[in-house]
């Protein structure tokens, strides 16, 4: 029996699974070479390294995390998934391009800010600059660039509203386009809390929305905000190329949709998933460098 | 009075806590364990044995008894576990580029040195890794194991002998405890090859699971 063939089944003969013919015939070659019996050494030696080494200690408080939830909702599944299925967001497949949303939710700061004329402290200013710059180039580094600026941490899905309880946002596992949410990342604006939610479709392509309190600052560089209609709302957007930031602002919270979608007729669905409680026709022009 | 796992199990169905509670007792190290060595973060570990548990005890109906309750556990944790670090790993990966392309390589020294056996561990696609950990760590049986990853059993040697490669082939970058002897031998060898190797250590398990 060749060398190449032992060493196929090596793994298998040390962990005891393989035939008892097979394991002889095994054992035979090894006694006469050198070479498999050092490749058998070192595959002990590493399953010896990937041994438990030390006993690992259960957390004290993580029953009681679990039992607090089966407290709290005992469809605790559903929750996981969440707060999607609550609201009955149904949509249709887009045949549409490609196209990126993202959502950040700030929280906190909100609503006292749309009805002062100047900035309180804990106003921030969100640097859209950021991630509008390196969008021709490369959108999902843009969108990288954009989360290490506000310390972006990942986060389960059915966390963000904890994270973000003052915002008024979904973020359900699917959206129109096919696309799949693929992350969810919470981020830090200032002093307050944000959300970032990333989708994916098939194709790779990808889409985001971005969530955040009604600040009055927005730097978008030296790129144009423009209001726009999307579709019962009035909103904004920066346009970068292909690429679409829009936004629609409510009082409590800013949704942010960043995509290659197209205005009129793709990103009312999306913007209606991730903002299905924003009053039509609500313009709450928002921030940016144009209108703060 | 000490119940069997099935008098348990059907306990649990009808909601009784103190059934899930001897479950969990029953089972919690194991996950955990398992959860924290796949993560390498006891906060996500937390979470996840949490997500892991309660999304046993709301599908609970649909636990055959076909195999144990803890290979069944095992499933789930995997499964939870991979979803994350399928999301983390995209994540990570883009703020590593955004790193190196802010940053000059000083790593040479770092890279040389030894690599740890569970650095090399998170190294490995999580796929690797959770087959690796299910079969050396917590001692599953390739039956068992798949039965946890739902694959045919048959497959389950090949699955392991390539994740040992990969393991092996990422601790041969910064050297194995069990290579020092080499490294000491040709030091200045590796020093290009291995110039950005923690950077890019997740990388050849990743290029290798390109296929899927």
């Amino acid at each position: 029996m060749d060398c190449q063939r032992i060493r196929e089944q090596l793994g298998a003969y040390l962990d005891d699974e393989v035939p008892q013919d097979a394991r002889r015939e095994v054992e035979t070659h090894l006694n006469a070479c050198p070479e498999c019996t050092g490749e058998l050494d070192v595959l002990g030696r590493i399953a010896e390294g990937l041994a438990p080494q030390e006993p690992i200690a259960v957390p004290d408080a993580l029953w009681s995390a679990i039992e607090q939830r089966l407290d709290g909702d005992t469809q605790q599944e559903t929750q996981r998934a969440p707060l999607t299925a609550k609201f009955h967001i149904f949509r249709k497949p887009m045949t549409a391009a490609a196209s990126v949303l993202f959502a950040v939710g700030i929280g906190l700061v909100a609503i006292a800010l749309l009805h002062e004329t100047t900035p309180t402290a804990s106003a921030s200013t969100v640097d859209f600059s950021v991630l509008l710059d390196a969008l021709p180039l490369d959108a999902q580094k843009a969108l990288r660039k954009f989360l290490t600026l506000y310390d972006a941490k990942e986060i389960q899905p059915y966390t963000a509203h904890s994270h973000a309880p003052d915002l008024d946002f979904e973020i359900p596992e699917t959206l129109p386009g096919g696309f799949r949410r693929e992350a969810v990342y919470a981020l830090r604006f200032g002093g307050g809390p944000g959300i970032t939610a990333e989708y994916y479709r098939d194709d790779g392509e990808f889409l985001a929305a971005l969530f955040h309190p009604p600040v009055q600052q927005e730097d978008f560089g030296t790129h144009k905000d423009r209001p726009c209609v999307i579709g019962q709302h009035r909103g904004h957007t920066v346009e970068v190329g292909p690429w679409r930031l829009v936004h629609l602002t409510d009082p409590t919270t800013c949704h942010c949709v960043l995509s290659r979608l197209d205005l009129e007729h793709e990103v009312p669905s999306v913007m209606a998933a991730v903002a299905p409680r924003t009053t039509p026709l609500d313009d709450h022009g928002h921030g940016g460098a144009d209108h703060g | 009075m000490i119940l069997t796992e099935s008098e348990l199990v059907a306990r649990c169905r009808q909601g009784d806590r103190e059934a899930q509670r001897e479950l969990y007792s029953q089972t919690s190290e194991r996950i955990y364990r398992l959860l924290l060595r796949m993560t390498g973060n006891q906060d996500t570990a937390f979470d996840l044995a949490q997500d892991t548990y309660l999304r046993a005890f709301a599908r609970i109906d649909q636990f055959d008894g076909r195999s144990a309750f803890g290979t069944w556990l095992y499933r789930i944790a995997v499964t939870e576990a991979l979803q994350f670090l399928r999301q983390e790993k995209r994540f990570r990966r883009s703020l590593q580029e955004d790193a190196r392309e802010t940053a000059v390589d000083s790593s040479s020294e770092q890279t040389a040195a030894r690599m740890d056996v569970n650095e090399a561990l998170a190294a490995l696609e999580p796929g690797d890794r959770a087959i690796l950990l299910l079969r050396y760590q917590e001692g599953q049986s390739y039956r068992a194991i798949a039965e946890t990853l739902e694959c045919e059993e048959g497959t389950v040697a090949s699955r392991l002998n390539r994740a040992r490669n990969r393991f092996r082939g990422i601790l041969g970058k910064g050297y194995a405890p069990w290579e020092e002897g080499e490294a000491a031998e040709h030091p200045k060898k590796g020093d290009t090859g291995r110039a950005g190797a923690p950077a890019a250590a997740g990388k050849p398990a990743s290029r290798g699971r390109g296929r899927e």
